[in-house]
Formats: structure tokens, C-alpha cells, sequence
């Protein structure tokens, strides 16, 4: 049996299984802010166009889905670079590790605004 | 002479080792899924940051606008446009895989060469929009 290091993948079904799920509902949201942002750059969509979408109660829903669905997107997706890359346990541990802290404190903060704008 | 390999010495390596493997097309779609992977990572805070501005006072909307529009900022747009339609394209690529469809080696070569390609023409497409 292969000993697996510290701070390795001991089991990759669930990674995989997050991954293909989150990867479906980016699939199917991504498409939504991209276009968005495409209409507000090329100046099809003003201020109040912006907001009026934005400040929708089933946008601020999805908005919130879309985050979640991205952080542990890339969440896992990091992670297994790291796994993969960073040879060093000393190195590789406390990067995951503070990796998470960030991408969750990203998080939080990220849901605050959403519900916050536009009051 | 060839050295007797012991699991003692030499641990069990952590995949991928680059440097070993040969250079294939489906191989280089892997790379550069996780590499636009990366960049997109990079591009959730700057999506957020230009969101909030743009939710501000009228005066943030302007200044957002006029940041999207400056010559760095259309550079770090084109970069994270192109890395997504890639991303995206060869994500449902690895969806299909893993659902067990076109899981021949001519046909996981044939649509890492169609997603490239893609990704290739939307790199100039963005690249035309952008200028």
C-alpha cells in the first residue's frame, strides 16, 4: 500500500464529486454575469439597468448559489494544484490551510455585499 | 547497470511529474484547464470589486466604467474572457468524460483540438471586441 503524505487527497471521491457538482452549476450561472458584464461594459446597460437586476431579490438568490458554487469550485480546484505541485509538506500544508481561510473569508464577505446593495 | 528501486529511499511520487510525461494534446487541454483555472481564481476578487463600484454613487459607476475601459483593464478582461470560454468549453469536455461519452483516444484528441480551437477564436474574437 502506497503511504500517503500529510496534507494529500487520502480519498478523491468526494473532491471529484464536489468539483463535477459545483462544475454543473457554474455551467449553468457563469453565463449570466458574463453577459452582464459584457452589456455594462459595451454600454447597453446604464446604472439603473445594473440595478434594477442586481437589486432583484431571485438575482441577490443566485448571486448567493454562484458564490458558494465557485468557492468550493475553486476551492478543490487549488487544492488538488497544490496536492499535486507543492512537493514540500512544510509548504504544502499551511498553503491549503490559509487557502481556505482566505477563499471562505472571501466568501462571507462577498455574500454581505450582495445582500447589502441597493438596501 | 540498472539500480535496484527501494520504496524506502525514493517515497511514492505525487502525480503529475511534468517533467516525465510526454507532451500530448490531451495532456496540454489538462495543463491549461488548470492553468485557466488559476487565472480565473484571480479574476472572482476583481469581478466583485468592479461589482461593488458599479453598485455605488453614480460618480462609482462612471470611475468603474472608465477603469474597465483603460488599457490594463481591457488586457486583464481579455485574459480572464479567453481563460473562461476555455475553461468552460474543455469543462464540459471533462463532463462528458466523465459521463462516459467519447472516451476514445482519437476522440479525446479530437475535442482537445476543438476546444483549443475555441478557445483560440475567442481569444482573437475578444480581441477584436476589446480594441
Amino acid at each position: 500500500m502506497i503511504r500517503k503524505d500529510t496534507g494529500t487527497a487520502h480519498n478523491g471521491l468526494k473532491d471529484w464529486y464536489w468539483q463535477r457538482l459545483s462544475a454543473v452549476v457554474l455551467l449553468v450561472m457563469l453565463p449570466l454575469p458574463f453577459f452582464l458584464l459584457i452589456a455594462v461594459y459595451s454600454g447597453a446597460f446604464n446604472q439603473f439597468d445594473l440595478l434594477d437586476i442586481l437589486d432583484h431579490f431571485v438575482s441577490r438568490l443566485l448571486h448567493t448559489l454562484l458564490i458558494l458554487a465557485i468557492i468550493v469550485h475553486a476551492y478543490i480546484g487549488l487544492k488538488v494544484i497544490f496536492e499535486d505541485y507543492v512537493h514540500s509538506t512544510l509548504l504544502r500544508v499551511p498553503l491549503i490551510g490559509s487557502m481556505l481561510v482566505v477563499t471562505s473569508g472571501f466568501g462571507i464577505w462577498w455574500l454581505a455585499i450582495i445582500w447589502a446593495w441597493g438596501g | 547497470m540498472q539500480q535496484k528501486v527501494s520504496h524506502r529511499t525514493h517515497p511514492a511520487p505525487l502525480s503529475p511529474r511534468l517533467s516525465i510525461y510526454r507532451w500530448h494534446i490531451p495532456m496540454i487541454a489538462s495543463i491549461a484547464h488548470r492553468a485557466s483555472g488559476a487565472v480565473l481564481v484571480m479574476f472572482v476578487p476583481f469581478y466583485l470589486w468592479v461589482l461593488h463600484g458599479m453598485t455605488g454613487s453614480p460618480e462609482d459607476f462612471d470611475q468603474a466604467l472608465l477603469f474597465l475601459h483603460s488599457p490594463l483593464c481591457r488586457v486583464t478582461l481579455w485574459m480572464a474572457a479567453v481563460a473562461f470560454i476555455y475553461h468552460f468549453c474543455n469543462g464540459i469536455r471533462f463532463l462528458t468524460l466523465d459521463a462516459g461519452w467519447c472516451e476514445s483516444k482519437q476522440m479525446m484528441r479530437l475535442s482537445a483540438y476543438i476546444v483549443l480551437l475555441i478557445a483560440m477564436l475567442s481569444a482573437l474574437a475578444f480581441g477584436w471586441l476589446l480594441w
